[in-house]
């Protein structure tokens, strides 16, 4: 489903040069749930945007969904993004001045739908993170497992085939991280959609079919 | 999309609402320059109705005191005819002081068909008139001598007043005003309006008596056309041969074209007064509205990361910053219109409704330009917002 072969990332500035991956070739299959582990500023995130076509690496090939990605142009990349990737942060990024269902919606406002189908599919994105008794509400009124939830259905609501989660549970209460991590294994259990998730919890880590760890921008494991 | 934006700026109204006010009063602002602006321009476009090039006037003061009324007479004919004997005087008229491009006014009201029409100029002026500025006549014809003798004391009407009172209708040889029989005006012609208070300002309908045996003793003014080639040198014999004959009298003589240009002069001042505290305004507003959205994107760098991560282009961002911009301009002109609109509908400082819309419609156009304008250098900026920059920062 995502293949990268020798990413190699280098952010440079006048005067220093970092490299943030080393040569890294990762294969994600089709219904995987993967999670990348590994410490601070090892890269996992820089990967992780590489993988959803928000950045672009300094070496390397991207394909996802057997699709090469280096030569889209920026409309190409959007609607890609738009219909295959699906993202989870772990600050949510929702919009503050919208409620949930035009949140979760967001997503649908760049593909030709109507606004019935936006609120049938959102409201059906929420139902399957509980929340369909939350639509009305602005995210500033909600719990941050709420949030994320909220995000999720946005994530979800274009149907993508890939979600990527960048540290979804890193600003939870355990028992609020493992109902977030329930919903995307049941996501990946039930609706087969491909999962790759950041995060610094073990135990999460260790929920998920493989790990793979970074340590100085190189895959350890 | 328009729906999401419009949901977006309505649950951010109170942020949004002094950007909002700042548009409005800008608005408003440039209706009234637009208004004032359209309203000159219009006046401007209109006929002058007179040539007044190679006019000059001659201001007298009235030194020949006597109560025989042929005696009166007979002086003011010598100093006619002793003027019109200069080689290069074309015609003159003694008038009432209210010549073109001058600050006194005579207006009163006239009643028509129970009508009342306020702020009719009136005008005492001889048959030489109509040559020495060269009017305009539209309809029937200027006084001649046969007119001291009709039954019924003719008058001329400039086209402002015939519409007042005649519309679109015939107006020579009938009636105007409610007067008794002894009384009773007929009108002999119609000529083009002039516009007496300069190129600018809107000079109101006018009526046109022959002066009769008695006006000398009041008609302060001369208006004398000359050759084209009338230097100083003639305008200093002029004015030695007129003191020559009225030696107790102050003579000044004074330039039409001089005085159009003075008048001009007094009715632009508050435009550009006006200009050059909107222009201080609309820079103001340019400033202020160019940093609201520039501290707008900066602030909604996440939002701007998270739209491009779900699958928005750099255009699209950019082109919702704008239209968010052109949304709440679109609210302020509705709100701003509705103010703007009452001046025609209440008939406010008696203006043209067609100048007010024009006003209205400018304004409108220069706003939605300066906010497109002021949002296309931020859009552009929030476009180039990197997504997994933007999405890090938060």
């Amino acid at each position: 489903m995502i293949r990268l072969q020798n990413i190699e990332k280098v952010y440079r500035t006048d005067t220093i040069e970092t490299l943030a991956l080393n040569s890294v070739s990762l294969d994600v299959a089709k219904g995987e749930f993967l999670s990348i582990m590994g410490p601070s500023g090892c890269g996992k995130s820089t990967l992780l945007n590489i993988m959803g076509l928000l950045d672009v690496p300094s070496k390397g090939s991207i394909k996802i969904a057997d699709k090469a990605t280096e030569n889209l142009n920026d409309k190409q990349l959007a609607q890609f993004r738009n219909k295959t990737l699906g993202f989870i942060f772990q600050s949510y990024h929702l919009i503050n001045d919208l409620q949930v269902l035009d949140n979760v919606e967001l997503p649908l406002l760049y593909r030709d739908t109507t606004a019935k189908e936006r609120k049938m599919l959102a409201t059906e994105a929420l139902e399957k993170v509980g929340l369909a008794n939350r639509v009305k509400h602005f995210p500033t009124q909600l719990s941050g497992g709420q949030r994320q939830r909220v995000a999720i259905a946005r994530a979800i609501v274009g149907r993508p085939d890939i979600i990527l989660a960048d540290e979804p549970t890193g600003n939870l209460d355990s028992a609020m991280g493992n109902e977030i991590m329930d919903i995307l294994i049941n996501l990946n259990r039930n609706e087969g959609t491909t999962i790759v998730m950041v995060t610094h919890d073990e135990n999460m880590a260790h929920k998920t079919h493989r790990l793979v760890r970074l340590f100085d921008g190189s895959q350890v494991q | 999309m328009f729906k999401h934006l419009f949901k977006l700026i309505w649950n951010k109204k109170k942020q949004n609402f002094l950007l909002m006010t700042e548009m409005l009063v800008s608005f408003l602002v440039l209706f009234a320059v637009f208004t004032l602006m359209f309203y000159y321009y219009d006046n401007y476009k209109k006929p002058m109705g007179i040539k007044y090039q190679d006019v000059w006037v001659i201001n007298i003061n009235n030194s020949y005191q006597t109560k025989n009324t042929d005696s009166l007479n007979l002086y003011y004919e010598t100093l006619r005819q002793t003027i019109k004997a200069l080689p290069q005087v074309k015609e003159l008229s003694f008038v009432s002081g209210n010549t073109p491009f001058s600050q006194q006014i005579n207006n009163g009201g006239l009643t028509f068909k129970g009508k009342h029409i306020n702020g009719v100029n009136n005008f005492t002026t001889e048959d030489g008139y109509k040559d020495a500025l060269q009017v305009d006549v539209l309809e029937g014809r200027w006084f001649n001598k046969q007119d001291a003798t009709t039954k019924y004391r003719s008058v001329v009407i400039d086209a402002d007043l015939k519409e007042a009172t005649f519309g679109n209708g015939q107006a020579v040889g009938k009636f105007i005003g409610d007067y008794d029989d002894k009384n009773k005006l007929r009108v002999v012609g119609v000529i083009q309006t002039i516009k007496r208070n300069g190129d600018y300002v809107k000079p109101g309908p006018g009526i046109y008596y022959r002066a009769d045996t008695g006006s000398f003793r009041w008609l302060s003014k001369i208006l004398v056309r000359v050759s084209p080639g009338a230097d100083a040198a003639f305008e200093g014999k002029l004015y030695k041969t007129m003191a020559n004959y009225m030696k107790s009298s102050n003579i000044e003589i004074e330039h039409l074209t001089n005085k159009l240009k003075d008048t001009n002069y007094f009715a632009v001042i508050p435009m550009i007064v006006l200009s050059i505290v909107s222009c201080f305004l609309i820079i103001n507003v340019a400033l202020g509205l160019f940093g609201v959205l520039w501290y707008n994107i900066n602030k909604r760098r996440g939002e701007i990361g998270l739209r491009r991560a779900i699958g928005a282009t750099g255009n699209s961002v950019s082109s919702q910053l704008v239209t968010e911009s052109m949304i709440l301009a679109t609210l302020s002109l509705i709100i701003g219109s509705f103010f703007a609109i009452q001046f025609p509908l209440l008939n406010v400082f008696d203006l043209a409704a067609h100048v007010y819309i024009t006003g209205m419609l400018l304004a409108i156009i220069f706003v939605y330009l300066l906010v497109l304008v002021c949002s296309l250098y931020p859009g552009r900026q929030a476009a180039a917002i990197y997504p997994a920059v933007a999405l890090h920062e938060e």
